[in-house]
């Protein structure tokens, strides 16, 4: 759950993290729009069922566009459990860059 | 029914983030990080059993060594147990929970059933912190799970008398006292120091082939036979997704420890007023990101299958490379602390 200080991640955001994830892994039977925005993207996901390697394969790409690091797989997988959550760690993570 | 006021936190990995935690619930902050540095876990070795078909490794030093360190540097006294009954370690559990003791219990991860069956597996040398009882359920603190949960006294009495590799044997243990003018920032000055050089001394002095540096090298020279001691495609795959598992899924913190490594680097550098060290963060910082790209590419080429000598050459060679730059590094960081 978002705290108060928690910036509330864009529409916009959330729809580059689905084409950056298709992107990432190469999907090609999937448009951003088939992605639910809160949906786990791993298990019991009907669209994606992604793997720890593509966990890892979206981390790596998470850190290459907005510069944000997950040192940390167990942390990781709790942030990269759907889009909003996604969405949530790299909005909160640019506003810490900021100073905001 | 019973529940000690316990803070719990997630943790990269479960023996450093329980140590952390216990220390927490007794006035004594220090991170998780600190943890690893200062008991100088650092490390790399190469086993190899007879009864393995491929080598593994690993990134830290040996369970419990963390506890040991953290005991001997800064005065604090570890009360620790084995139990060959599990009536006799259950009661003595008990009997800890009921006097407000927070109390670490050694468990096979596999039996931690509020953990999602997909994440566990038989692990005999993970660590939770039993913190309460309802009934005839414990609440625990483990630090791989997000909040404090239950589990029944039946689980934790398998996971507590696995058996195999590390059984438990009911190891336990709880902070029995702290110094008595409590752990001063004079005290963990001088044991982040020792820390270092006890981690970098490991990873560059010790004489032992299959330790340190040496053992990184003769890790990567390995896997080129693989191919040939494998008895099919799958289980070579398994033995290359092994390496990727073992950097960055077996509570690491990513990179095999190297990220949390560099953490503990900025925090030594802020504690000890020591700028270098925060050079030597980013630097490490930097190469755990290689490990974690090496372990991107063994999974990427486990999963697809694609197990060919000159791949077995590229793992060799990038490790191998991960060798030089880790020596450098480590005698580098010698040198500020000697």
């Amino acid at each position: 759950m978002p705290d108060e200080a928690t910036p509330v991640p864009s529409p916009e955001l959330k729809a580059e993290i689905k084409k950056l994830i298709i992107e990432t892994l190469k999907i090609s039977d999937v448009k951003p729009e088939d992605i639910d925005d809160s949906a786990s993207l791993f298990e019991n996901n009907p669209v994606l069922q992604l793997d720890s390697v593509d966990a890892l394969e979206i981390v790596m790409a998470l850190q290459r566009t907005y510069g944000v690091h997950i040192d940390d797989q167990n942390i990781g997988r709790f942030i990269i459990k759907s889009v909003d959550s996604i969405a949530e760690f790299v909005a909160k993570e640019k506003a810490k860059a900021s100073g905001k | 029914m019973s529940r000690i006021p316990f803070e719990h936190k997630l943790a990269a990995h479960c023996e450093s983030g329980m140590l952390s935690a216990l220390l927490k619930h007794k006035g004594v902050t220090l991170s998780e990080p600190m943890v690893l540095g200062l008991t100088g876990a650092i490390f790399f070795v190469f086993i190899k059993t007879p009864h393995m078909v491929f080598p593994v490794f690993d990134m830290r030093s040996r369970p419990g060594d963390m506890r040991k360190n953290l005991g001997k540097r800064l005065g604090i006294r570890f009360r620790t147990q084995n139990f060959r009954d599990p009536a006799k370690a259950r009661a003595s559990l008990d009997s800890l929970v009921e006097q407000g003791i927070p109390t670490t219990v050694q468990v096979d991860m596999f039996y931690m059933d509020y953990i999602p069956s997909y994440m566990r597996t038989h692990f005999n040398a993970h660590f939770i912190i039993v913190v309460g009882k309802e009934g005839n359920d414990f609440l625990v603190s483990d630090c791989y799970y997000p909040s404090i949960s239950k589990l029944s006294q039946e689980s934790l009495d398998k996971a507590r008398f696995a058996k195999s590799d590390f059984a438990p044997k009911g190891f336990q243990f709880y902070i029995e006292s702290l110094p008595q003018n409590g752990v001063s920032e004079t005290a963990i000055k001088d044991a982040v120091l020792t820390g270092i050089k006890q981690g970098a001394s490991n990873m560059i002095k010790l004489p032992v082939p299959f330790i340190g540096i040496k053992g990184m090298r003769r890790f990567a020279d390995n896997i080129p036979s693989w191919p040939k001691i494998a008895r099919n495609a799958d289980a070579l795959s398994h033995a290359i997704m092994s390496i990727h598992i073992t950097l960055e899924e077996r509570g690491t913190g990513g990179g095999g420890f190297r990220f949390m490594y560099a953490s503990f680097l900025q925090e030594a550098a802020r504690l000890c007023n020591r700028p270098e060290f925060s050079d030597m963060s980013k630097r490490i910082m930097a190469i755990g990101d290689r490990w974690r790209e090496i372990s991107l590419f063994v999974a990427r080429i486990g999963k697809d299958r694609d197990l060919g000598d000159n791949r077995m050459q590229e793992i060799r060679g990038m490790i191998r490379s991960q060798a030089d730059q880790e020596e450098a590094f480590f005698k580098d960081l010698l040198a500020m602390v000697k």
